[in-house]
């Protein structure tokens, strides 16, 4: 019987947003976004949650060095900390950038950067967006 | 290739119970629950997080509004907020207050009430100890 081992860095960064549909009037964006469709958007300190699935090496002991991996994650955060998603963002520019969504496009950018490798491979994204509420995203069946 | 998306939202709440076998002694209570049993009950902060799955829709952008979960979950907890639960809630009249019997209510009262697919529930009784509950073909949301 096989045993998965897992690695995951959290790493925290803060962002502003705006859930706003541009086909809607100001009343339905208000209707369905609530407060969150405030004109200047609004922020949270996010804290994402990067688990990587692989086998231990055997000399270095790791799944993935994590130092190279929290280099990886710094890199790709640098567009999404202390920016605001929709405006500074291109992914976000017709897109919503509810945590579901942003979670869904943090997957993409981490599957890319971490492909390549035959000892490891992203498992999930795990993304809060408050203390309370978190988003959990993966895709199945490569 | 499949996406899996679940959202996870937090909620509390207070309630007191004790753990008593009507048949048994006080002394044969004290054995199995411990200082549970003790005769006047005592009370945890609940910590309950619900989770589901379903698809991003493709304009909110969500799997649910936050609000909406809310509108199903509160008055669920409103039940058990601030009650002593073994005795003021009929459920509990004949089975022990215990976390597992908690989720088991919590999802039962639940399920109808949630837009998308419950998939998933933990409910912490105090920060060393907590129960879930899910069926188990559900499992695969769990990661």
């Amino acid at each position: 019987m096989g045993y998965r081992k897992l690695l995951t860095k959290k790493m925290e960064f803060s962002a502003s947003h705006r859930y706003w549909n541009p086909e809607w009037s100001e009343e339905k964006n208000r209707e369905i976004f609530g407060k969150s469709a405030g004109p200047y958007g609004h922020g949270h300190n996010y804290c994402l949650e990067l688990t990587v699935e692989g086998e231990v090496d055997p000399e270095t002991g790791m799944i993935i060095n994590l130092d190279d991996l929290k280099t990886i994650m710094k890199e790709v955060l640098e567009d999404f900390d202390h920016k605001h998603l929709n405006e500074d963002n291109a992914r976000f520019k017709d897109l919503v950038p509810t945590t579901e969504n942003i979670a869904r496009v943090l997957w993409e950018i981490f599957e890319d950067r971490l492909e390549g490798s035959e000892k490891y491979r992203l498992y999930r994204v795990r993304l809060h967006e408050t203390r309370d509420m978190y988003v959990d995203y993966w895709r199945d069946g490569q | 290739m499949s996406e899996v998306v679940t959202f996870t939202k937090s909620y509390r709440f207070s309630a007191g119970h004790r753990l008593y076998i009507k048949g048994l002694s006080d002394e044969e209570n004290f054995r199995i629950f411990d200082s549970c049993s003790n005769s006047a009950g005592h009370g945890h902060d609940y910590y309950l997080e619900v989770k589901v799955a379903g698809g991003i829709d493709s304009v909110t952008g969500r799997v649910i509004s936050p609000e909406e979960l809310d509108r199903a979950v509160t008055p669920v907890i409103e039940e058990l907020d601030y009650k002593r639960l073994d005795i003021e809630v009929p459920y509990f009249r004949d089975r022990q207050p215990t976390g597992e019997h908690i989720t088991e209510y919590i999802w039962n009262c639940l399920e109808p009430r949630i837009p998308c697919k419950l998939v998933h529930l933990r409910l912490s009784e105090t920060e060393s100890s907590y129960f879930e509950y899910f069926q188990e073909e559900e499992c695969p949301y769990e990661r």
